[in-house]
């Protein structure tokens, strides 16, 4: 099956995005952006991930399970897994390694959790937008080990990009590297590329994108068709 | 030495101006947010090439009252509006994060002892 995938979309819970951007609101315009398959990715926290799979669950949307992590190193590192339970894992070994610090007093957003129709049910306590104590590589080997996919985001950007905050791109077992929409592929070296849109509000989702022809969309799958992209 | 002394150093614009003119004390050199967020000293100038919202966050909590953006790095719009809102006076040069230290430590008389 070709699937037509965004896997870099936050939800309201990421201090930086629209509060517009609830699990409900985000699987109805991916619909209409003509995406079969999406993933919600928030900042170094997973709390709305079980709305979210209610809610792909209702409107028969296929997912995975995301989290965009902020490395020790300022860099910005995508985890997928196509099993809820591992996502929640891997979220909490990152959001508990956050430094003690509110999120409330930073004058950014209110970090809500919410549920599938869209109440708010709490809000995340830490500063969303700090750096976890993981580095690129701890990261790696942990994400591998529950199973899911390891992709530095946006590569290509100065912010939060891995080359900016490194100076290079390392050799690492990553599962591919993800570029903006207008990103040279020059860039990605030896890895697959992945095109999202790292959406904060509604209106940019499907504005990048990845074709990927999976018969199901499992974490094993999409690795197999991404090594073939650079075989 | 004031914020407002930063604005009449020649190598420096200020981009944003609604601050509260305090006394500054202290500053800090930094390109990692994480770090500023840890060690920045409340009332201090961050010297940063960091441009970008998220700057502004990390300098809310930390207290720093001015941020001078090095190597004309450009800054977003969403960058000053954020620091109009927190009252972070936020200034660019063209001179880079060591030659902004240096200059600023000189008007402070030197850097205070941690």
């Amino acid at each position: 099956m070709l699937y037509r995938a965004d896997f870099h979309i936050h939800s309201c819970l990421s201090p930086c995005a629209s509060l517009e951007m609830s699990p409900k609101s985000i699987v109805t315009k991916a619909k209409q952006a003509g995406l079969n398959a999406i993933a919600l990715s928030d900042h170094n926290c997973t709390f709305n991930l079980p709305a979210f799979s209610r809610v792909c669950a209702q409107l028969e949307m296929e997912c995975l399970f995301g989290m965009e992590v902020t490395t020790i190193e300022e860099a910005h590192v995508l985890c997928l897994f196509d099993e809820l339970d591992r996502a929640m894992e891997m979220g909490k070994s990152v959001y508990d390694s956050l430094p003690d610090v509110s999120g409330r007093s930073a004058g950014f957003g209110d970090q809500p959790i919410i549920d599938e129709n869209e109440e708010i049910l709490g809000f995340a306590e830490k500063f969303l937008i700090a750096a976890s104590t993981f580095s690129v590589s701890a990261l790696l080997g942990q994400v591998h080990a529950l199973g899911g996919l390891c992709i530095p985001a946006h590569i290509d950007r100065q912010v939060y990009g891995i080359i900016a905050q490194l100076g290079f791109l390392p050799d690492e077992a990553f599962d591919a590297v993800e570029l903006a929409a207008g990103g040279d592929p020059v860039l990605a070296k030896q890895y697959p590329v992945v095109r999202n849109s790292d959406s904060h509000q509604l209106e940019s989702i499907g504005s990048a994108f990845t074709q990927l022809e999976v018969s199901e969309l499992s974490v094993d799958q999409i690795r197999e068709s991404l090594r073939r992209q650079v075989s | 030495m004031k914020i407002s002394d930063l604005q009449s150093l020649e190598s420096f614009t200020c981009l944003q101006e609604e601050y509260e003119d305090i006394e500054i004390v202290s500053g800090y050199t930094s390109d990692l947010l994480s770090d500023v967020m840890a060690n920045a000293d409340e009332g201090s100038v961050l010297v940063t090439i960091q441009a970008h919202k998220n700057t502004i966050a990390v300098s809310s909590l930390a207290g720093v009252a001015a941020i001078i953006i090095c190597s004309n790095r450009p800054v977003p719009d969403d960058m000053l509006a954020a620091a109009s809102s927190e009252g972070i006076a936020v200034f660019q040069t063209a001179e880079n994060q060591f030659n902004t230290s240096a200059l600023i430590a000189q008007h402070i008389g030197g850097c205070p002892a941690r």
